[in-house]
């Protein structure tokens, strides 16, 4: 038993948690319902998008007078969202990065189904189909995609030309490109090991071809099976995967193992090496140190020119809870913020691609590049997404690029995988 | 301590007639109750209560979200086959192992300079407790720094060094040990200090006359007369190192590879990113079990050897 006291204690400490929590969200915004002003509690987690999204709020309560948006920018949104949702205080538009976790989200069934909402229809269906991949609640449509990126390799177009070399569009050609660049006393990669997650842009580019063909969808079905006997299994499937990451790290500059993100991107921008591992968040830092470079971006090729993938993650993905109380206005925004001229204009001050058919990209030469895949559909999403967080794949990847140990590194991801098929058990209706 | 224990046979017999009219015993005032219950309240509702509430959903499979069930000791089982945990542990007790030595060995060292008569004696003492002031994390940065920045220019001819000592899988525990011990110096100091101003200086003074060096005086006078402290230090040090997690975060990360995930880093990485609350809650558990009997059994070994005085 508990004395009395404590319990009255617990509820106080209980109040003091969630008035916390509320008021670092502005959760409790008021309704403001007396003058027929509908306030939206907007959720989102991009720090470098404030003041975009402040010019969006502004533009639509001009045109939307009765509804009034609150912008709430949080750190760490993926926690606080899980907190917020589960204590049913959904905010009524949410923005989030769509990575494992959304999908996790929407399988336990919190978003709206925009299943026949029109603006379903205005997305890009390569795009949307890398985010309803991740996970939906049933056949439900969850989320909408908003901008994307790209991982690719990038490339400095001016060592490019003056090398004369052209982009390649498969692997025996990259090999190639870096070998011509090495004998021209050019280092290829500019490497950043100490940083374990840089090792992840190239496992993603590379493991996509791997993941074609519903293999995590049977490596899930398998679950605590998966071993190098198994039908698919990392063992089986992605030695290739490693063997060619290994190669590429070959190319690196000397004591690449000892560089950190940061290093990568200012000895890119001074043209210190031809090429890094990276993807289009990259650009910015780069552009910041040297804002006349041209950088450009390619996809991770594979064997035939016409397989060649983009991979491609939603970077911001749009959505609305289930049941909100504001649905009709939350509606109104979405539909607002998915205008053309409102996400070209985003998506180019963010240096994104547009989730939205139709919509034009900024004439930044790296977007430019990186267009015909997402006008041809050619897109494949983040291989890390489909892991779960709970395996450490960029510490594995990291320790297998210091130690070129490939077999043990697959058979630790084959391991894990397992151990967390057996420990995760599923929660049974009663 | 010695003089309480009892010797069998040479007590007086016991009162057994007169048990209740000899209790003159009387209560407190109550001033000392409202001293008591607000701690007493404030320690069950922010520590023992967390911890009851953690050991019920370790035996669940409460994702930190939405619906769970019970699930009895499945987790438990789970933690014992998995290597990765395994390894943590390793790494915990070898990195706590070392850094409670290496922070006694020199905390005592410079407890003994600071409590000589040295020029600026005051000075030196403010310094050296200026590492436990500071914010781990923030030294913690500026040490990255130097282990991957400054150190590989310094030290340009050493490949361990040259190559940041940080991302090397075999060493890179080592230079957490640095960062760690570096911090913890300041509260063993302390310790030491007070346990050496315990010391009476007639001691020493005696001990020369009998032509005793400054070595013996240490090993028969000084070391012996701060056993007790000694303990104390050596049980709370490695009771804490045990629990390393800023001077990882703030350095490696886990790093390389996962060869510096401590049990601490590993409950944190795998119950909120992992999204695995319910197992990594029974892994703290145990952990919380192996910290306890580990503490236990050193203050028993070492007040063993606590010289009586």
């Amino acid at each position: 038993m508990r004395p009395p006291g404590t319990r009255r204690w617990r509820r106080t400490a209980a109040a003091v948690v969630v008035a916390t929590a509320v008021a670092t969200t502005g959760a409790c915004a008021s309704d403001g319902s007396g003058d027929g002003v509908t306030t939206l509690n907007f959720f989102q987690f991009k720090g470098e998008a404030l003041e975009d999204f402040d010019a969006i709020i502004a533009a639509f309560e001009d045109e939307n007078p009765d509804i009034r948006v609150v912008q709430n920018q949080v750190a760490d949104a993926d926690t606080i969202i899980r907190t917020l949702l589960v204590k049913g205080k959904a905010p009524d538009v949410i923005t989030l990065n769509a990575n494992g976790n959304f999908g996790r989200l929407a399988e336990a069934g919190v978003f709206h189904d925009f299943r026949g909402d029109p603006v379903l229809d205005t997305i890009n269906p390569a795009v949307q189909t890398i985010l309803t991949d991740l996970g939906t609640s049933g056949d439900e449509v969850n989320g909408l995609a908003y901008v994307n990126n790209a991982n690719g390799v990038i490339y400095n177009a001016e060592i490019f030309e003056e090398q004369g070399l052209e982009v390649p569009t498969t692997w025996d050609e990259l090999v190639a490109v870096c070998d011509a660049l090495q004998e021209a006393g050019i280092t290829p990669f500019y490497g950043t090991l100490a940083d374990a997650w840089t090792t992840l842009p190239s496992f993603n580019g590379l493991g996509a071809y791997a993941a074609q063909d519903g293999f995590f969808d049977d490596l899930r079905a398998q679950g605590e099976d998966v071993g190098p006997d198994s039908p698919v299994s990392f063992e089986k499937d992605f030695a290739d995967v490693l063997e060619r990451q290994a190669q590429l790290f070959g190319y690196m500059q000397e004591g690449y193992r000892g560089r950190t993100y940061d290093d990568g991107n200012a000895a890119f921008a001074s043209g210190d090496a031809a090429m890094l591992l990276q993807g289009i968040w990259a650009l910015s830092p780069i552009k910041q140190a040297n804002p006349d470079l041209r950088a450009e971006i390619f996809p991770y090729p594979s064997d035939a020119p016409d397989d060649r993938l983009l991979v491609s993650g939603v970077d911001v993905a749009v959505t609305v809870p289930k049941d909100g109380a504001h649905h009709e206005e939350a509606m109104r925004f979405v539909e607002f913020l998915f205008e053309t001229r409102v996400v070209e204009e985003f998506a180019a001050s963010q240096n994104m691609v547009p989730s939205v058919e139709g919509a034009q990209l900024s004439d930044d030469p790296a977007l430019q590049s990186v267009k015909p895949y997402f006008d041809d559909g050619r897109l494949a999403g983040f291989v890390d997404h489909q892991i779960p967080p709970s395996i450490p794949l960029a510490a594995i990847d990291q320790q297998f690029l210091f130690d070129g140990d490939a077999r043990s590194a697959l058979a630790t991801l084959d391991n894990e995988w397992r151990k967390v098929a057996a420990r995760t058990i599923p929660v049974t209706e009663d | 301590m010695a003089a309480q224990t009892p010797t069998a046979g040479v007590q007086a017999p016991p009162h057994e007639d007169t048990p209740r009219t000899r209790r003159p015993r009387r209560l407190a005032q109550s001033t000392f109750y409202w001293m008591v219950w607000p701690a007493l309240i404030l320690f069950a509702a922010f520590h023992t209560l967390p911890v009851l509430t953690g050991i019920f959903y370790s035996l669940t499979n409460y994702a930190g979200y939405g619906d769970w069930n019970f699930v009895g000791l499945a987790n438990y089982g789970n933690l014992f086959g998995d290597d990765r945990v395994l390894q943590a542990y390793g790494f915990s007790f070898l990195f706590a192992i070392v850094a409670t030595i290496v922070t006694n060995v020199i905390s005592l060292a410079i407890a003994m300079g600071l409590n000589a008569k040295i020029v600026a004696r005051n000075f030196f003492r403010g310094v050296y407790f200026v590492p436990y002031v500071l914010a781990i994390l923030v030294i913690g940065y500026v040490f990255q720094f130097f282990f991957s920045s400054s150190l590989p220019k310094i030290l340009s001819s050493w490949p361990l060094f040259r190559d940041n000592i940080l991302t090397n899988e075999t060493w890179a525990w080592t230079a957490i040990v640095v960062l760690a011990v570096w911090q913890a110096c300041a509260f063993s100091i302390i310790i030491y200090l007070s346990g050496l101003q315990t010391i009476p200086r007639e001691l020493y003074e005696a001990a020369s006359l009998d032509g005793a060096k400054a070595w013996r005086q240490f090993r028969s006078i000084t070391f012996p007369l701060i056993s007790a402290f000694f303990t104390i230090n050596v049980v709370l040090s490695l009771k804490s190192f045990l629990q390393v997690f800023d001077p990882i975060v703030a350095l490696t990360n886990g790093g390389p590879g996962t060869s510096t995930e401590s049990v601490t880093l590993l409950i944190f990485r795998g119950g909120f990113s992992g999204g695995e609350f319910a197992y990594q809650t029974a892994n703290a558990v145990i952990f919380f079990v192996v910290i306890t009997v580990v503490s236990l059994v050193q203050f028993r070994v070492l007040q063993r050897r606590e010289a009586d005085f």
